[in-house]
């Protein structure tokens, strides 16, 4: 039976987190508009987007192979997959010991098959898209890395049942261990995170596959219609793990056990407070930085995670170790 | 007792494929089908006998005692089968037949086809019996069967240089590392006056010389040439690319595991145990330090995961990129082995074995699909060199999938056999020395560069050698369906397969009570 209410809990997330998803694009859109002096969107035009591309005629190259074509469906399954090891308010449906790894290798999954869609498609445009968004995958997992595996590390010192699950972050937060170098390492690994975020789904300074302007789309150059919209989609769902995550590491706190509900009840709760808390985390990220932020070149960005960043999630993480390790009293 | 059989089966078909290729020109191929089908599905049966009973099979020729009259010292040749050999005896004899089918298709065009088949036949005997062998010297006799087997094999097409060139090399260094092996085996044999592993075992742990010591270096110095480790995997990066396709499969999947791996970890393991001689060094009685041993193949096997791999990344040639690509993985097996002697008798010391042992069967799996591929392209397309291959996935879209599975494969991803065997080794080499760990992780990355670079070929814009470039035919890609199919539910069943097989076949290969050699003593002193 657990098999079937784990299969109906995947699909009632994976609905709630699409239609929510969709609801920040729309939410972003206006917010940005209006940072600018427009009206913006309404705030559904993502609903109407995708069901616009959904009855769109599909086109396919002639230089296109198979994958072409398979690359969005395995996106989007990838990306659905990814939901059952994110955690959401509550613990993830399948949180095991070291699903953090899994949780990683679906994220770089996913933009690994963007890049393959890519290369199928036969078009220069998406090459260069390509070989762009390997490169950013290459530099910002790195720091991303290191940074949750620290806290993970240090979270699984207190005594965890599950150590390196996503889940132990509603066991115990990173901030309750309350020392000041903890406190000041876990803020400085917070602004890794958030760029990290910026990063993953590319807005700002790092929206260089995609750059609209310079590679016409990059890796979806060549997309259209039905398979443009399940690209779309998996963005999307995506964009809400990445930025749960996030939420997940740094703000775990719930509302249901103030109120005291339990059961389904408090799952709905948290589950909706926990959006909210990842549609702020994305504003931060993702509106405000896309509003005053320009794109960067590549070799900047690149510059810009292995002497930048990197060495701040180092030094954030050094300061977690320090503490715990007990080097200075 | 079907032990014999394993042998028998592929020299009787190999020594009457001259007679019966007079008979008709398809028959000498569906003999070679038939009989190294019939060997598989006999080592299939040891295997599950092995696998069932959890004891090592004993089995002396010519007699059924292998003490001599009078004597209390075995004066027959032995063999002993464990887990670990009925594994690799599985192994071989499965992508034996596959490679054979394979070759039905493959080799067609070409000519001599007799010989071929012969050879692959006494190639797969030589390996066979090297793993299920207990004498030393008759260990050196199968060594060179399969030795002398692979180079004409690499040489067979020998009106291309570098079939010649490639062959050259590796015959001439190859029997320089042979006699090496024969040189400490000789010395073995003059220090202590047996040739049965396991009772050489016995006499090294009474009296360890010098000489044993030295022995052992020559033993260890030959074998790993034979498996290509690093300072001297140069012909395999020639011989590799130059045989036949389903050669190469053969080579990269199994020879270098037969005649390399698995001969330095039986020479470790059942000759100079390491627990006897930690044993022997508590009491102060002199004993042979294998620590030293340990940290010997931990350097070259760091060094070979490292090299190999990164060298895999700057190839233009497919066949030479996979060829680099066995030699990085056959550092990760080696790294095994390696902490396997090193952390001997703890958790971290078994599980390494295991992974070394699940990694030799997963990489022989994954690395003929690999070549098998190799060989389609070359055959239909007529080139291995990546700068002209580009977009063969429209064109070749089964063997692309095939492809894409096992490049997945070897670089480890979860759902796929090889996540679960380079898991284990990483996790049990963090567990000994987190340095060696970080290695091992820095070698797959450069692996997943090599092939990710592959990968992009297949894909991409169509060149113009590729444009009428087709699937081959159903034997040729009946093989690499069978090995997708094993790659994907072994993928499927990890941990289940490590602690039904891999688990036991390390006990049983590290032998924490000498079980390798009570199998014979119980012999001797009628106990």
């Amino acid at each position: 039976m657990t098999i079937v209410y784990l299969t109906l809990g995947l699909i009632a997330i994976y609905l709630y987190v699409s239609s929510a998803s969709l609801l920040w694009e729309g939410i972003d859109r206006k917010l940005v508009a209006r940072m600018q002096r427009r009206m913006g969107p309404p705030i559904l035009q993502p609903f109407y987007d995708f069901l616009k591309l959904v009855s769109k005629e599909s086109i396919i190259p002639r230089d296109a192979n198979k994958l072409f074509e398979i690359a969005p469906v395995l996106a989007l399954a990838s990306s659905i997959a990814l939901l059952a090891y994110t955690p959401l308010g509550f613990e993830p449906l399948l949180a095991t010991k070291g699903d953090v790894i899994v949780f990683i290798y679906l994220l770089g999954l996913i933009a690994f098959i963007r890049v393959i869609g890519a290369v199928s498609s036969g078009s220069p445009y998406a090459q260069i898209g390509a070989q762009r968004e390997i490169i950013m995958l290459a530099s910002r997992e790195v720091p991303m890395m290191l940074g949750l595996f620290a806290i993970l590390w240090r979270l699984s010192k207190l005594g965890v049942e599950k150590p390196f699950s996503l889940g132990t972050f509603y066991q115990y937060n990173i901030w309750e261990i309350g020392t000041p170098l903890t406190i000041v390492g876990t803020f400085v690994l917070l602004i890794v995170f958030l760029l990290w975020l910026a990063s993953e789904i590319e807005v700002g300074y790092f929206n260089i596959p995609e750059a609209e302007t310079e590679v016409a789309e990059g890796p979806m150059a060549e997309y259209s219609g039905r398979h443009l919209a399940l690209f779309k989609l998996s963005n999307a769902l995506k964009e809400f793990a990445s930025a749960s995550l996030v939420v997940a590491i740094f703000f775990p706190w719930g509302i249901s056990g103030y109120i005291g509900l339990t059961g389904i009840a408090a799952m709905v709760l948290d589950l909706v407070f926990h959006t909210l808390k990842v549609f702020a985390v994305l504003f931060v990220s993702m509106s405000v930085f896309r509003a005053i932020t320009g794109r960067l070149r590549i070799t900047q960005a690149v510059g810009m995670f292995w002497s930048r960043i990197l060495p701040m999630s180092l030094i954030g993480v050094l300061l977690l170790v320090i503490d715990v390790l007990g080097v200075i009293a | 007792m079907t032990l014999p059989f394993l042998v028998i089966l592929p020299l009787f078909g190999a020594f009457s494929m001259p007679i019966v290729s007079l008979l008709g020109k398809k028959l000498k191929e569906y003999w070679a089908v038939i009989i190294s089908g019939a060997t598989f599905a006999v080592a299939a049966k040891i295997f599950y006998t092995v696998w069932k009973t959890n004891e090592i099979i004993l089995y002396t020729l010519g007699s059924d005692n292998p003490i001599g009259r009078g004597v209390n010292f075995p004066i027959r040749i032995v063999w002993e089968v464990d887990l670990f050999g009925a594994l690799l005896a599985l192994t071989i004899t499965f992508v034996g037949f596959l490679a054979i089918i394979y070759s039905l298709g493959y080799m067609k065009h070409d000519t001599g086809l007799e010989k071929y088949y012969t050879l692959v036949l006494v190639l797969e005997l030589g390996m066979l019996g090297i793993v299920v062998t207990g004498d030393i010297f008759n260990f050196y006799v199968f060594l060179e069967i399969m030795s002398i087997a692979s180079y004409a094999l690499v040489a067979f097409r020998n009106d291309t240089w570098e079939g010649i060139e490639a062959g050259i090399k590796y015959m001439f260094v190859g029997s320089l590392a042979s006699s090496f092996i024969l040189l400490g085996i000789a010395l073995l044999y003059g220090q202590y006056g047996t040739l049965t592993m396991s009772y050489l075992a016995i006499k090294i742990a009474e009296n360890p010389t010098l000489v044993a010591k030295v022995a052992l270096a020559f033993l260890i110095g030959g074998l790993l040439f034979k498996s290509g480790a690093v300072p001297v995997h140069m012909w395999l990066a020639d011989a590799h690319p130059a045989a036949p396709s389903s050669i190469s499969a053969m080579l990269s999947g199994l020879v270098i595991k037969a005649g390399g791996v698995y001969a330095i970890a039986r020479i470790i393991f059942s000759i100079f145990n390491p627990g006897l001689h930690t044993y022997l060094r508590t009491f102060n009685a002199p004993a042979i330090n294998m620590d030293v041993i340990g940290w010997v193949i931990v350097f070259f096997a760091c060094l070979t995961l490292l090299v190999g791999n990164a060298m895999a990344v700057v190839q233009t040639d497919m066949k030479r990129l996979f060829a680099f690509s066995s030699v990085g993985q056959i550092g990760y097996i080696m790294l095994g082995i390696g902490i396997g002697v090193l952390a001997y008798g703890t958790r971290a010391g078994e599980l390494a074995l295991a992974g070394a042992i699940y990694h030799i069967v997963n990489h022989a799996l994954i690395k003929a699909l690999l070549f098998l591929v190799a060989g389609v392209v070359i055959h239909e397309v007529g080139t291995k060199n990546l700068n002209e291959l580009s977009g063969l996935a429209k064109r070749m879209p089964l063997t692309t999938f095939f492809f894409i599975i096992g490049a997945a494969a070897i670089i480890g991803l979860p759902p796929l056999n090889g996540f679960a065997s380079k898991w284990i080794i990483y996790e049990s080499s963090a567990m000994y020395n987190p340095i060696l760990a970080a290695i091992a992780v820095v070698g797959t990355v450069f692996s997943l560069a090599a092939y990710t670079k592959v990968l992009f070929t297949f894909l991409g814009k169509e060149s113009e050698r590729v444009r009428d470039a087709k699937e081959p035919e159903k034997s040729m890609l009946l093989p690499m369906l069978i090995l997708v199919v094993a790659i994907i539910v072994m993928g499927l069943l990890p941990w289940q397969i490590s602690d039904k097989i891999m688990i036991p076949a390390a006990k049983m290969l590290e032998q924490l009570n000498g079980e390798y050699i009570l199998a014979l003593l119980k012999f001797i002193g009628g106990a």
